[in-house]
C-alpha cells in the first residue's frame, strides 16, 4: 500500500523499530503520520513494536530515590496539606475540573473510564501496613458467584473503583450506591468486554449517608452482582 | 468509630490512579511510594545524574496525576505507562543537554544488568523473564544497538558514531533486534492463549 504522499509499507517497515523506540530523526518522520492514518496493518505493527520498546524499560532495574523524594512530590503535586492549605484546595479543583472533563468527553456519566481491563483483576499485595480507616473494600457477587472487588474511600474526597469479571456478560453496566437512609443513586457506566472484563472508577457526592452497598446492573436494568459494605461508617 | 478498612498497599494498581485523581494526598503518598523505585530506576539509567533524575521522576508523579484520565490499561500496566512517562521525559533532558549520550562504563553495566539471569530481580514477570532471554540471546553488536537506542534514546546516527560502524549498518542492528524481540514476544503470547 502507498499513501498520496508515496510512503509504501515496505518504507515504513524499513523505520518502524527506529519510530517505536523514539530515535527516529524528525525529518525521517515525514509522511509516517499519513501513512499510519490509513494503513491498518503498519498500525498494528508499529504498536506492537511500541509494546516492544515499553517492555525493554521493564528491565531497566527499579532505584531508591533520594531521602525526601516522597514529600518533595508531594509538594511539588500542591498536596502537603498540613504546610500549605491553600495549594491544596487548588489542586483539587483542578483535579475535579479534569475529571469532569474527562467524563464529559469519555462518558458523561460522571466518572471516568479507565478501559476495559484486558486480563483478570490484579493480585492482591501483601499487607504491610495498617488499615486506612476510609478505605474499604467488598466483593461483588451474586447467587453465590463472584463477580469482582469493588474498592470504596470514604475519606473527604470520596471515589470508588472496581475490577469487574462476569464470564458471559459483556456490553454497557450500570453502577449505583446504596446508602444507609435507603436512597440509591447512579454513579456512572461502564462496558465490560467480551471476556466480561471491565473496570471502572470515578468520584461521588459524600451526602450525608453513609454508602453501604454497590449495585451493578445489565442494561435491561436486571442486577448483574451487588457488593455490601456491612460495617457502619462516617 | 467501629470502622473496617483495608490497607492501601492492596489497593490495585489502577484504583490507586483513580483515587489519585481526586487530589486525596493520602492516595498520592501511596501512590508515589509504589511506583518510586521504578520511575527513578529509569531516570537514573539514562541520565547518570541524580539530581536531574530527581527532577524527572518528580515531573513524571506531576505528569501521571494531570493525565491519569487518559491512563489506557489496555495500552500496558500503571508501572510500564509510568517508565514510559520517565523514559520520554529523561530523553529529552539527555538530548537538551547535548552530552555525550552514554557512557562506555555505562552502557557496559547496563547490558549486564539487562541480560543478566532473572533469579537476581525482582522483576521476573513471564514477560520479563521471556525478554531478558530474548535479549540474551541476540548477537551482542544488536543488543548494544537495541538498548543504545531504546534505553539511551541513541538515534541509529548517534549508535553509528558511538560503534564507529556505517549508518546503514546501525539501522539495521536495530531493526533487526526489534524484530527479534517482538516475535519471541508475540510468540509467546500465542504459547498463553
Ligand atoms: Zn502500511
Amino acid at each position: 500500500m502507498t499513501d498520496n504522499s508515496g510512503f509504501s509499507c515496505e518504507q515504513l517497515r524499513e523505520i518502524g523499530a527506529e519510530l517505536a523506540l523514539g530515535v527516529l530523526p524528525a525529518e525521517d518522520r515525514a509522511g509516517v503520520m499519513d501513512h499510519l492514518e490509513h494503513c491498518p496493518a503498519c498500525r498494528e505493527y508499529v504498536h506492537e513494536l511500541t509494546a516492544t520498546s515499553d517492555a525493554l524499560l521493564d528491565l531497566v532495574p527499579g532505584s531508591e530515590p533520594p531521602v525526601g523524594f516522597e514529600d518533595r512530590v508531594i509538594d511539588r503535586l500542591g498536596l502537603s496539606s498540613v504546610r500549605r492549605p491553600r495549594r491544596r484546595v487548588q489542586w483539587r479543583r483542578f483535579a475535579l475540573a479534569a475529571a469532569a472533563a474527562a467524563a464529559g468527553l469519555a462518558l458523561g456519566g460522571g466518572g471516568w473510564v479507565l478501559g476495559a481491563s484486558v486480563g483478570r483483576p490484579a493480585p492482591v499485595a501483601p499487607i504491610v501496613s495498617p488499615v486506612q480507616p476510609h478505605l474499604l473494600t467488598a466483593q461483588l457477587a451474586h447467587a453465590g458467584q463472584s463477580f469482582g472487588q469493588v474498592y470504596l474511600y470514604t475519606g473527604s474526597s470520596p471515589w470508588l473503583y472496581m475490577a469487574v469479571d462476569a464470564d458471559g456478560h459483556s456490553g454497557t453496566v450500570r453502577c449505583q450506591l446504596q446508602r444507609a437512609d435507603g436512597s440509591i443513586v447512579k454513579v456512572g457506566s461502564f462496558t465490560l468486554n467480551d471476556d466480561g472484563y471491565g473496570s471502572w472508577g470515578g468520584p461521588y457526592l459524600a451526602g450525608t449517608s453513609p454508602v453501604t452497598g454497590v449495585r451493578l446492573l445489565n442494561a435491561d436494568g436486571s442486577l448483574l452482582a451487588s457488593a455490601t459494605f456491612n460495617q457502619s461508617y462516617g | 468509630m467501629g470502622r473496617i478498612g483495608i490497607p492501601l498497599e492492596r489497593v490495585p494498581d489502577e484504583a490507586l490512579l483513580a483515587g489519585l485523581m481526586t487530589g486525596d494526598p493520602e492516595i498520592a503518598v501511596a501512590f508515589v511510594r509504589r511506583f518510586q523505585r521504578r520511575v527513578f530506576g529509569v531516570a537514573i539509567a539514562v541520565v547518570g545524574d541524580v539530581q536531574l533524575a530527581e527532577d524527572i521522576a518528580q515531573q513524571t508523579f506531576e505528569r501521571a496525576c494531570r493525565h491519569a484520565q487518559v491512563y489506557d490499561p489496555r495500552r500496558g500496566s500503571v508501572p510500564t505507562w509510568l517508565a514510559a512517562i520517565a523514559h520520554n521525559l529523561a530523553i529529552d533532558a539527555v538530548r537538551a543537554r547535548k552530552t555525550t549520550p552514554v557512557d562506555p562504563a555505562d552502557l557496559e553495566n547496563m547490558m549486564e544488568t539487562i541480560t543478566d539471569t532473572p533469579e537476581r530481580h525482582a522483576l521476573s514477570t513471564e514477560t520479563a523473564v521471556e525478554l531478558r532471554r530474548a535479549v540474551g540471546t541476540l548477537p551482542r553488536e544488536q543488543a548494544r544497538a537495541l538498548v543504545m537506542a531504546g534505553i539511551y534514546g541513541m538515534t541509529a546516527q548517534q549508535v553509528a558514531d558511538f560503534e564507529e560502524i556505517p549508518l546503514g549498518t546501525a539501522k539495521t542492528r536495530i531493526r533487526t533486534a526489534m524484530g527479534k524481540v517482538r516475535a519471541s514476544l508475540a510468540a509467546r503470547q500465542v504459547d498463553h492463549d
